[in-house]
């Protein structure tokens, strides 16, 4: 197993905040990310998957491929979270059911989008495999298998013409914020809680920014500076997220998207944040590590294990949204779901590690 | 001639405003005091809107499970669907345009984030919003279930937007659930406090399964509503939409009289 390090520590905390953040209600929703910044979690989930596979394509097995196995090892890894997808999907929709029947509740069946799988089962079946219909709270995965999917283009546009990657990425950012384009949701007419159309900005910054040479190359260079013009974004984004201030939509020029506080369309401000919480927070691992140290071990095991942990985590946002209705709120009980579900996304991480030591 | 294209025109106008000024009849198994259904409350941009003659209004209809329609035989069958077809028919000349935006099982907080760039890019009118079960379930603080209503709904109205607050559905084992009676008690705090249109869903189905025996407004599992609970309920925020144009309408100050020719 790789040692404790930044990627995985931030990774891993990101892990415990979508947790926190996934269970409506929770006591501890008031003091996660959300409560210091216009960006969550999920940006900084999806940024550090961009930095990950940096590190996969230079690695030297991945450096010696041709493009077409770097195809091939990519669009691999997009089925496997696609897998992840449908079986934690299946998992949620098993306990909802036994939620509900265990409750005597049937209104239990509804939440987070999941009344279609149980009213049409036939066509919402359809929807999830396709990805069309998501359960409310499993909808990252969705957009990471499209990214994932979409992530040969990255790692060959990078290898053969660098310069291209982010004004490409950048033209489809700014062609779906104008058009408002999204993937639409079926058999529920709507829209994909996440548009990978503008998504992938935060992927490709985090792919660029982990570069050693380019974009990643210079900021690294210019590291202080940068900190410093993030700390007033930042302060903004404090504040901002103190009052609960955003700007009017309606009131807003078009194209609106681009000024709007927008978790769908990953609207600049929140791209905004999460670079300020990169700039000034990147690198601070070096003193947890010397200060905190078994906190940094411990969440850099989570997030050396993050699909593993995540799909753990979602199934765990779940069950305490069932223990909350059925317990009810409160200090206590949500200490008790929150310490439990800690324990067992670290149990989930040391049981994913022992396997791989066993293996011959 | 004139004289009669004149009585012609008069008598059109009776019956244009007839056919605005009442709300259509509840069908029989519908029926509940008007009181159960909402308190009144103006429609001030619809009430404009429909007093120049325009001839199309959008709706937003957003919300969880009741606005998508679970338990509904058909997607023609979900109250969105049928409201369309009630406002068309008494509001003539009128063409509804109403946009389906229901996530079963979501809470208020979530729907609220939905609604703004819902309400951003496709720049309705009305905003139905079906509101408070979920989060009675979620055991959702009131208090915060109430900051997250009252920040929406001011900036829905500083936006020249209406809005229609679709209360908790009534069910009998929640009658006495502290958390539903809760969020209940929230909801109307809000819309008063706001002078926001209530549709309390509750009352007027309590009323209807204790007085209309035989209507099952509830499918079997005694929770979710069935294609009659669906008729009832775009009857009851159809009425309450098409009364409270007229709230606005009374309060007006009456035309001046015509001045005297010279």
């Amino acid at each position: 197993m790789r040692p404790p390090n930044e990627i995985d520590f931030w990774r891993g905390l990101a892990l415990v905040i979508i947790f926190i953040d996934h269970v409506p209600g929770l006591v501890f929703e008031s003091y996660t990310l959300r409560a210091i910044s216009v960006s969550d979690a999920a940006e900084i989930f999806v940024f550090l998957a961009g930095w990950s596979l940096r590190l996969l394509a230079s690695s030297r097995q991945m450096r010696a491929m041709d493009g077409f196995h770097v195809i091939l090892r990519l669009e691999s890894r997009a089925f496997t979270i696609f897998a992840a997808q449908i079986v934690i999907t299946e998992i949620a929709l098993a306990i909802t059911a036994a939620g509900s029947l265990y409750l005597e509740n049937p209104l239990l069946l509804e939440w987070n989008n999941a009344a279609a799988v149980f009213q049409d089962p036939m066509e919402a079946h359809i929807g999830l495999v396709l990805l069309s219909h998501q359960l409310g709270y499993f909808d990252i995965l969705p957009l990471y298998v499209v990214l994932m999917a979409g992530a040969p283009i990255v790692v060959l546009v990078d290898r053969y013409a660098p310069r291209m990657l982010m004004p490409l990425s950048l033209a489809i950012y700014c062609a779906t914020l104008v058009s408002g384009a999204n993937l639409p949701t079926w058999p529920v007419e709507g829209r994909w809680y996440f548009d990978p159309g503008a998504w992938q900005l935060n992927f490709v910054l985090g792919f660029v920014l982990a570069g050693a040479t380019g974009l990643g190359g210079f900021v690294r260079s210019q590291r202080e500076a940068v900190r410093w013009l993030a700390v007033p974004v930042l302060a903004a984004g404090v504040i901002a997220a103190h009052y609960g201030w955003s700007p009017d939509p309606l009131s807003l020029p078009e194209p609106r998207l681009f000024l709007m506080f927008d978790k769908t369309y990953a609207s600049p401000p929140r791209i905004l944040g999460l670079l300020a919480i990169v700039a000034v927070f990147g690198g601070g691992y070096k003193y947890i590590s010397t200060w905190a140290h078994p906190l940094a071990v411990f969440f850099s095991k989570l997030g050396r294990n993050s699909l593993n942990v995540f799909c753990v985590c979602s199934l765990l946002s779940l069950i305490s949204q069932f223990v909350r209705f059925w317990l009810g709120g409160g200090l206590l009980t949500d200490t008790l779901v929150l310490l439990s579900a800690i324990a067992c996304m670290y149990a989930t991480a040391w049981l994913s590690e022992w396997r791989e030591r066993i293996k011959p | 001639m004139r004289g009669i294209f004149a009585a012609l025109a008069v008598l059109l106008g009776c019956l244009v405003a007839r056919a605005q000024d009442a709300p259509p009849p509840l069908s029989p198994q519908c029926e509940a005091p008007a009181a159960d259904i909402a308190a009144p409350a103006p429609l001030p941009h619809l009430a404009d809107l429909l007093a120049n003659k325009s001839a199309a209004v959008r709706i937003l209809a957003i919300g969880s499970s009741s606005t998508w329609g679970v338990g509904a035989s058909s997607r023609k069958k979900t109250y969105p669907a049928l409201l369309r077809n009630i406002l068309e028919g008494a509001l003539k000349g009128v063409k509804a345009e109403i946009v389906n935006r229901g996530v079963s099982g979501e809470v208020a907080q979530t729907t609220a984030e939905r609604l703004r760039t819902a309400v951003a890019l496709d720049k309705p009118d009305l905003v139905l919003w079906q509101v408070g079960t979920n989060d009675a379930l979620a055991r959702v603080e009131a208090g915060d279930f109430e900051d997250t209503l009252r920040s929406t709904i001011s900036w829905l109205k500083a936006s020249d937007i209406d809005v229609v607050l679709v209360g908790l559905q009534y069910a009998p084992k929640f009658v006495r659930d502290d958390s539903y009676t809760a969020i209940r008690e929230a909801l109307k705090k809000v819309a008063v406090a706001e002078n926001v249109l209530y549709v309390s869903r509750f009352d007027a189905m309590k009323f209807i399964a204790q007085n209309q025996t035989g209507e099952q407004l509830i499918s079997g599992d005694d929770l979710h509503l069935d294609d009659l609970g669906y008729e009832c309920m775009a009857e009851h925020i159809s009425r309450a939409v098409i009364a409270n144009l007229f709230v606005r309408r009374r309060d007006l100050p009456k035309p001046a009289p015509p001045a005297p020719q010279p």
